[in-house]
């Protein structure tokens, strides 16, 4: 039984090692080049993923690791790009406050560094000019979900149900102290509120990021208050589509009874859910022009050169930053 | 004497109950917070948002009882929901996890899923019981391995780790149609959580398999020295609690209209506090059904209620995790000899 | 010790009460220094609670205990240990993967600069004490490897090493063999010299004759009395014990042994130390009791004719034909059942019913024609059963572990009874039963045996085995050393077949 079992084990490692290698992308003459997304089972993270595939084609051999939403999995991931001799490297960060101690690594080894997605603090950016960032602003979704709202509201007056001249709303929040969390909870009503119309929060709960959690959330929300909500917003597009779910089952998005709900992300569930006409709208944080901006800029960085508008086609803000900006998708 | 006897039923009334007891109690406290909380709405809701729950509890008590342990049970979940909704979207949805799959018949694609939670659920009863690995750890070991094939699964071309969405309404109307009765209507989630509790029920009191698992868990040895086939029980409990898991699953995705592969995580834990809560022993051999219905409206009761009445999240938690540890205390009392 | 008192330890007038049971009430205990002290009674009688009462595991609800004329107040272990009362516990539970000495020191372990353990030290004092007491055990030896009789050893060294001057042991010799007996006795009278006090739990009479000084005897929770050991006989003590006369100890045997119903050949264990070469014939209606000392095997052989353990060869001919039993499934299938001897761990299911305990072994019996189980089925035959055996259970609802030993093992009788076995393999059937559920038990097996069952009964009991057993099949280090005729047989003879050695 026992050598079945050990067959069994040294069979399984062969097929992996034979099924990760092939990974490898092939071309030889391509500069080696090292992604390590913060998670791999992230929705948006994905998006970002095929795209630096896709973009990386024919520039430059890419090898894309996990780190498990860990930050000690993610730094021995870099010691392993280190220790292959990669010629540029882009980190996700898992959290933003390490990225000092991976900036050390790569400077002590020469290898440029690309931050993806979320921002390291500046003086640690600061540290060594071969390290970049490629990303959006984060309080820009919030404050794009505010004036997807805030155009809704002029365009319908009769968004304002109770006619108070307030907008209550109720808030499905991400996972607590998560930086987009905190920031497009605060921006998005920010973003009303500048718009000179009056809110009233009904409530606010964590849903995690989580589909089913916002469903659960949302409908007791609605036993709450009832008809007094009037827009719902959520951090993100999966809590958004739970809480339409919780919507729907509330009597919502049929005979005329409509409630905005507003999300982040843009995923296909919720380009579908626009096109059905049950979410108001979305921002879309662009994953295409994120994964394919980290590339050129390794490519340029893996050939010794400095990035600039002309070699990589993306403009570079204060010698360091790459923005690229969200936009709003809505129904029309 | 005649009062120290009725004390003493009295006591005990109490102590069999006292699940129950607890549980109006914490929805008698919300409402005295907030009287609009006792509404047929929230009831509703309430035991709308029990029924998966309430049917991986019930999955994850065959296990406990036979004092075992599934951790397997919130990744089965995840990839059942993941293994369903892959193949119910819509054909005019943009991005379609099989963009050439024809219209299947519903009941294929679920009976799919629920087979799948069945297998993973043998796995585990084989290397349970064949090779006598500690329930904790075989099931560790394919919780882990179940969501790495879930999340190579969602990673597939072309869907690369999108949710799954754009389902079709004959699959959804499962998880969020109703049975309109007159002015009331009865959703159909809430049916199946029954008809799934009444044959559990009908399992662990009037087949043998029940009896032979809740032998195994009071008493493994005797129950092989008694001429029971271990293994094989033990094989059928993991394999049932699996499929259990899987129609889970189905309903999650069908309730969502969606899934993901983090759909289910730490659903097992969520589980196992409700059967201990229920009166359910981890060290084998109690547990009735009655009890993990308890426990699990408890714990959607402060989901559900503490929300309603806007109890920061934190706190949320908090309360949880005191009620596991007081309910366990108070429930082994019962079976430690007082001094 | 600074002042004379005639008693080293006084219990007066406990009483001690659980919901619904008066289980100690106005007991005395009196115990001279310097002396062994038998404390005896029926299981239930009330030995074990008083005992609990003295280390602080109960509190009593009434009486006083005085030690060396003061009056103590025992809450706890650690209270009992500073008064200087130990007990060394029937199940014994040390810590088996770590050594000898750390076991002895556990909990006060020598150091140094107080935050290094002195294994040097540890070592030292545990040879000292071991030295002291004649006991050969080697220090860093792992308790794992002890025999039973050496960990008792290592417990007795513990208690002495707290300086304790009563010592507790309960059923000490339950285990051991006759010259590990000796070397035990060995030790006490050593203690006894020294002015320690035993106070000695057993149901064995010929040992509690020769070891003790003072004999309390103990009935229902009652004390009955105190005497010199040199007052009293075997039957004295039962008498006082049953509070009846029990001349008759042994129901009339009214079976008759027919033609044979099973042969046993070459048997021979797969574990090299077992038993080898096992040959014998059992009859239909007959009792064969199987006798020897510990480690003869006995157990290890029953449990492999149930298919529990594997032999290398052996054949097993049921009336006259050839089976294969590798499994307890198989040997059900071929009409075997097995009583274990450790009735907790192998035998009853402690945390469901009387009821379950009576049909789990036998489920199919009870499903209606749809499959499902008939609950009242199962009911009245647990009924019947309770009723055939006069089993003591308020309904058969109750749960098992709240029944006495012997109605446990009625109803573990009743379990196998509805598999309607022909072969019943009964592993020390009485042990741990009061005198008079044994007697209930003997009638029930020959009453089995007169409807022409074959019972084979391992007993570790010399009277029983004599005065049960057609034919005693006696075994000595795993061999079959002799079959002694029930009506030739006698102490003298079996005990020399017993210890035959090779």
């Amino acid at each position: 039984m026992r050598k079945i079992i050990s067959g069994l084990v040294i069979g399984a490692l062969a097929v992996t090692a034979v099924a990760c290698s092939s990974n490898d992308g092939g071309g030889n003459s391509l500069p080696k080049t090292g992604v390590a997304i913060y998670k791999f089972d992230d929705t948006f993270m994905s998006s970002v993923r095929s795209a630096i595939t896709s973009a990386a084609e024919g520039k430059i051999a890419v090898d894309i690791v996990d780190s498990q939403n860990s930050q000690p999995t993610q730094n021995d991931k870099v010691d392993l790009f280190v220790s292959k001799k990669m010629k540029a490297m882009a980190i996700n960060p898992v959290d933003r406050t390490a990225a000092g101690v991976i900036i050390d690594k790569a400077k002590k080894a020469k290898i440029p560094v690309v931050f993806l997605n979320r921002e390291p603090l500046a003086d640690d950016l600061a540290k060594w000019d071969k390290a970049y960032f490629v990303g959006a602003k984060a309080e820009e979704s919030g404050s794009m979900e505010g004036q997807i709202l805030v155009d809704y509201w002029n365009a319908n007056p009769d968004m304002d149900k109770n006619g108070d001249g307030i907008l209550q709303y109720v808030m499905l929040k991400g996972e607590p102290g998560h930086q987009d969390a905190e920031l497009r909870t605060k921006h998005s009503v920010l973003a009303i509120e500048e718009a000179g119309i009056k809110v009233e929060k009904l409530a606010e709960d964590t849903a995690m990021w989580d589909r089913v959690k916002g469903q659960e959330k949302m409908a007791a929300f609605i036993a709450a208050n009832g008809d007094k909500i009037e827009a719902v917003i959520a951090n993100n597009d999966d809590m958004a589509l739970g809480a339409i779910e919780a919507l729907k089952a509330a009597g919502y998005f049929k005979d005329d009874k409509f409630m905005p709900v507003v999300g982040v992300d843009a995923t296909d569930p919720a380009m579908q859910a626009l096109k059905d006409g049950t979410l108001l709208g979305t921002v879309l944080n662009d994953a295409e022009n994120q994964g394919k901006a980290t590339v050129e800029l390794m490519k340029v960085l893996a050939a010794g050169e400095t990035p600039t508008k002309d070699n990589t086609g993306y403009e570079i803000t204060e010698g360091k930053y790459v923005w690229i900006p969200y936009q709003k998708v809505t129904q029309k | 004497m005649e009062t120290t006897a009725r004390g003493v039923r009295l006591k005990q009334a109490f102590s069999h109950n006292a699940i129950w007891i607890v549980l109006i109690a914490l929805i008698a406290i919300i409402t005295i917070v907030d009287s609009n909380f006792l509404s047929l709405l929230s009831l509703k809701d309430i035991a709308v948002q029990s029924s998966t729950r309430l049917i991986i509890a019930l999955g994850a008590a065959f296990v406990l009882i036979t004092a075992g342990v599934d951790l397997s049970a919130g990744r089965v979940v995840g990839l059942t929901a993941v293994v369903s909704a892959s193949m119910l979207q819509i054909p005019e949805y943009g991005n379609r996890f099989f963009p050439d799959l024809p219209q299947l018949w519903a009941v294929i694609p679920i009976v799919i899923a629920i087979a799948v939670g069945f297998a993973v659920g043998l796995v585990n009863g084989f290397i349970v019981a064949k090779f006598n690995v500690p329930p904790f750890i075989a099931t560790l070991g394919t919780m882990v391995a179940v969501f790495g094939a879930n999340s190579l699964y969602f990673d597939m071309e072309p869907n690369n780790s999108q949710p799954i969405a754009g389902l079709r309404d004959d699959f959804t109307v499962i998880g969020s149609g109703t049975l309109d009765l007159g002015s009331f209507s009865l959703p159909y989630i809430i049916l199946i959580a029954i008809a799934v509790s009444f044959i559990v029920w009908i399992i662990f009191n009037k087949t043998e398999l029940g009896k032979n698992m809740y032998a195994i868990g009071g008493n493994i040895q005797a129950a092989h020295v008694s001429g029971i086939n271990v293994a094989k029980n033990i094989l059928w409990i993991y394999a049932i609690a699996g499929a259990l898991y899987g129609l889970a699953g189905v309903l999650e995705a069908a309730r969502t209209g969606g899934a993901s592969n983090s759909y289910g995580n730490m659903y097992e834990l969520d589980a196992i506090a409700a059967c201990v809560v229920g009166g359910v022993s981890t060290t084998g051999g109690v547990g009735r059904v009655k009890g993990i219905i308890a426990g699990v409206l408890i714990f959607t009761v402060i989901n559900y209620g503490l929300t309603f009445i806007g109890i920061n999240p934190n706190w949320q938690l908090i309360i949880k995790g005191l009620i596991i540890v007081v309910a366990v205390a108070f429930d082994i009392r019962k079976y430690v000899a007082k001094k | 010790m600074t002042k004379k008192h005639p008693y080293l330890l006084e219990m007066k007038a406990i009483g001690k009460s659980f919901p619904g049971v008066r289980a100690l009430d106005n007991v005395t205990l009196n115990v001279r220094p310097g002396t062994v002290h038998a404390l005896m009674g029926e299981n239930g009688a009330g030995k074990s609670t008083l005992m609990k009462c003295l280390f602080g595991i109960y509190s009593p609800d009434e009486g006083e205990i005085f030690i060396n004329g003061d009056k103590v107040d025992i809450k706890n272990s650690n209270d009992a240990l500073r008064n200087g009362v130990s007990m060394i516990h029937q199940e014994l539970q040390p810590v088996p993967q770590r050594d000898v000495k750390e076991n002895l020191w556990l909990g006060r372990f020598p150091k140094h600069n107080l935050l290094f353990i002195d294994h040097k030290k540890m070592f030292k004092d545990s040879v000292a004490i071991f030295e002291d007491l004649n006991i050969e055990i080697y220090p860093n030896q792992l308790v794992g490897e002890l025999s039973v009789s050496k960990i008792q050893q290592l417990e007795i060294a513990k208690a002495v090493s707290f300086n304790s001057n009563i010592i507790v042991m309960d059923e000490p010799t339950s285990s051991l063999t006759g010259i590990e007996v000796e070397h035990l006795f060995g030790i006490i009278n050593k203690l006894r010299a020294r002015g320690v006090s035993i106070i000695y739990i057993s149901h064995k009479m010929e040992e509690i004759l020769r070891i003790s000084d003072d004999v309390t005897i103990m009935r229902d929770g009652k004390y009955i009395g105190t005497w010199g050991a040199k007052e009293l006989t075997t039957d004295l003590i039962i008498e006082r014990m049953v509070g009846r006369d029990l001349s008759n100890r042994f129901p009339e045997r009214t079976n008759a042994p027919g033609e044979v119903k099973m042969k046993i050949s070459n048997f021979t264990a797969r574990q090299a130390k077992s038993f080898k070469d096992i040959n014998f014939e059992l009859r239909k209606g007959e009792i064969m009791g199987i006798g020897g000392l510990v480690g003869a095997q006995r157990t290890e052989l029953v449990e492999a004719i149930f298919g529990l353990r594997s032999v290398t060869t052996g054949q097993i001919m049921i009336d006259g034909k050839e089976v294969m039993i590798k499994s307890p499934i198989e040997a059900k299938k071929n009409k075997i059942a097995l009583l274990t001897e450790e009735r907790r761990v192998t035998g009853i299911f402690p945390v469901l019913s009387v009821t379950e305990n009576t049909v789990l072994a036998n489920l199919p019996l009870y499903r209606n024609k749809f499959g499902f189980l008939n609950e009242k089925k199962m009911k009245v035959e647990a009924r019947v059963g309770v009723e055939k055996f006069q089993t003591k259970t308020p309904s058969v609802d109750q749960l098992i572990r709240y029944l006495s030993g012997g109605n446990q093992q009625k109803v573990l009788l009743a379990r196998w009874l509805l598999t309607d076995p022909d072969i019943l393999l009964l592993d020390e059937p009485t042990r741990g039963i009061d005198i008079g559920a044994k007697y209930e038990i003997y009638s029930i097996i020959i009453e089995l045996a007169k409807q022409g069952k074959s019972i084979i009964m391992i007993s570790s009991e010399m009277p029983e085995l004599i005065g049960m057993s057609d034919r005693i099949l006696v075994m000595s280090e795993g061999k079959l050393s002799g079959i002694v005729d029930g009506a030739d047989a006698n102490e003298e003879n079996i005990m020399r077949l017993a210890a035959q050695t090779s």
